[in-house]
């Protein structure tokens, strides 16, 4: 364990170093004290213009952004984890049962559905929540559609196959809504669909970051059940385990993780597949206990990475996060299939 | 046709007029019928019989994985017609109905072994065998010295000691299975039942584990169940035949089931004859 103890201690300092160069990088140069400045000692700076502008940033833009971020590569990683085990499948991804589609599908209804029926977009409550709140909307419907279907989707494969049938549906239906919506309404659609962790307010932010910690912990406490699944559901049933029961479970973890984080940052791909991998490859142990924090502070670390190239420093623009983590997570997916590390 | 056993000692299980079989869409097929079969602490037990007679489904039966094959009443006109469980059979376990076991007591009663356990790479022999202790260990699955203790002795039992660090996915499949014996020790239960544990292995290996099979039972005082197509085997080394033959299941020591000739009942070809003296079936 002592290797292990030596990892976790790399890691924090990669992840702190990442949460402040994240923090550090964009539009505007603002120096690391300043930063930090107006993280801890924000009431003693001199009330100058200068000091607001850059506290504002700080703490209303690139600090949220930051967490954000760092939830969202812990939550999609230790969500994809899960998948890869429970479907005993290295390519399985946190959307493999179709939450991203049925995310999409809600957003989809709301944004471009919206206008053709003619709700007014422009209250308040639809500008905080809307998007968001139908992509939550959207996950825990189809969460609960599996669950309830479970016993007619007793086998893997029997539940892999609804999953990508309802991707389908959802698409089609998107589709079809793209096809008559406005401009307007297909842009704000396109444009969630390409990942931002910008633009969170306080109570975005604590929304996400309490269906992030619930995810967490439910799935830490699955972590005895994710190692009895290691070698199949008919070895976990045989030793008296409720096979049913940890699906569910896993499902629920899964949909707090992946549901949240795509409906407040929108789908971001890749990531989720590549990063336990990364774990694997680097401790080289199928054990939950080693594997689940590993993959939360590497998705972490990998996700403000990728939060970093995506601001192009130096270039004053930004590029969509789903970009980035395509390039960052598809070389490891190819690594994964030449190598065949499963 | 049922072979009767005078058993001495207590009952550990008890296998009453059971059948086999499916029920699709109100379709029912029965495969195998009238089963009845006891067996004791210590023993070690074959179950032999062609394919598709039902040994599987037997085994899986008495581990508790699937539930017991309940026929529908003949001709019912109620549409929720229930089952007649009075005469469809009935497993028992020191007297007590395998319906009435709870999952983890039924852990503690039987660890099963399926034919082919599924690998995953990176999995240490230790992290494997651990598995098996999930009664045992706390919320997050971690073992104690005992539990330590515990994977140790069922390694060096099955010929791997020293073994724990090693990848299980780089073991042979001779030691894979013996690693999967070790995991069923290590449950810590009466009983163990095994589906073909044989099945991918060569001569010498499936030698060594019934060798080692019937070293468990007799050492532990385990009942160790398990499928094999090999008769030879089975005959040597096991105390009794659990046999599915063409006319019934027959519970009997190897010597009495040969005496009675019901090994020729094994296949319906009559072009294949048992031979007594090298204990195998053999051409007409």
């Amino acid at each position: 364990m002592k290797n292990g103890a030596k990892y976790y201690i790399l890691f924090t300092v990669m992840l702190l170093c990442c949460f402040v160069v994240d923090i550090l990088s964009g539009a505007v140069a603002i120096p690391v004290k300043d930063i930090f400045n107006s993280i801890f000692a924000s009431n003693s700076l001199p009330d100058t213009l200068q000091n607001s502008f850059v506290k504002d940033i700080v703490l209303d833009f690139r600090l949220p952004k930051a967490i954000v971020a760092l939830m969202a590569g812990v939550g999609l990683s230790v969500c994809g984890l899960q998948m890869q085990t429970l479907f005993r499948n290295p390519l399985a991804d946190p959307y493999i049962l179709g939450i991203s589609a049925a995310s999409g599908l809600g957003v989809a209804i709301f944004v471009m559905g919206g206008s053709l029926l003619g709700i007014d977009m422009s209250h308040p409550f639809f500008q905080i929540f809307g998007i968001a709140g139908a992509a939550l909307a959207g996950a825990f419907l189809l969460t609960l559609l599996i669950i309830s279907l479970s016993n007619k989707l007793k086998e893997n494969l029997s539940l892999l196959i609804f999953g990508i049938m309802a991707g389908s549906v959802a698409s089609a239906i998107i589709s079809l809504l793209q096809y008559f919506t406005s401009a307007a309404s297909l842009k704000t659609y396109v444009i969630w669909t390409m990942g931002s962790f910008a633009g969170l307010g306080k109570l975005q932010l604590a929304i996400l970051s309490v269906m992030v910690v619930a995810g967490l912990l439910l799935s830490i406490y699955n972590i005895k059940d994710l190692n009895a699944l290691l070698l199949g559901e008919q070895h976990a049933a045989a030793m008296g385990l409720d096979v049913k029961a940890i699906k569910i479970r896993i499902l629920i973890a899964t949909t707090l993780l992946a549901g949240s984080v795509t409906a407040f940052c929108g789908p971001i791909g890749f990531i989720g597949i590549a990063v336990p991998h990364i774990s694997r490859f680097i401790f080289r142990n199928a054990n939950h206990k080693i594997l689940l924090p590993a993959s939360a502070f590497i998705g972490a670390i990998v996700m403000l990475l990728a939060d970093i190239i995506s601001q192009m420093p130096g270039s004053g623009s930004v590029i969509p996060i789903n970009t980035v983590a395509a390039l960052l997570g598809i070389p490891v997916i190819l690594y994964i299939i030449i190598k065949n590390r499963v | 046709m049922n072979g009767k056993c005078q058993e001495m000692s207590e009952k550990l299980i008890e296998i009453k007029s059971l059948a086999l079989g499916f029920n699709n869409d109100g379709r029912e097929k029965v495969i195998f019928e009238n089963i009845n079969a006891s067996a004791s602490a210590g023993e070690l037990i074959a179950l032999i019989g062609s394919n598709g007679r039902g040994k599987s489904t037997l085994l899986k039966s008495i581990a508790g994985l699937i539930p017991i094959f309940r026929r529908q009443e003949p001709h019912s006109s109620d549409s929720n017609s229930r089952p007649s469980s009075g005469s469809n059979g009935h497993i028992l376990y020191n007297g007590r109905m395998i319906e009435e076991f709870s999952h983890k007591e039924l852990s503690q009663m039987i660890s099963f072994v399926a034919s082919h356990t599924e690998r995953a790479n990176h999995l240490s022999v230790k992290d494997m065998l651990s598995i098996n202790c999930y009664y045992k260990t706390n919320w997050l699955g971690t073992i104690t010295e005992s539990d330590n203790k515990r994977i140790s002795q069922a390694l060096e039992m099955v010929g791997l000691e020293g073994f724990e660090e090693r990848n299980s996915f780089g073991l042979s499949d001779g030691e894979y299975q013996r690693a999967t014996i070790a995991a069923a020790i290590v449950q810590d239960s009466s009983i163990i039942i095994l589906d073909e544990p044989t099945a991918f292995l060569d001569i010498a290996n499936r030698f060594i584990i019934t060798k080692l099979l019937r070293e468990i039972a007799h050492k532990t005082g385990k009942l160790i169940i398990f499928s094999t197509h090999d008769l030879q085997l089975a005959i040597d080394m096991c105390d009794k035949i659990w046999l599915m033959a063409s006319d019934g299941f027959h519970n009997n020591t190897p010597a009495s089931l040969m005496e009675s000739g019901a090994f020729e009942k094994l296949f319906t070809n009559s072009s294949m004859r048992f031979n007594k003296e090298t204990r195998s079936f053999e051409m007409l």
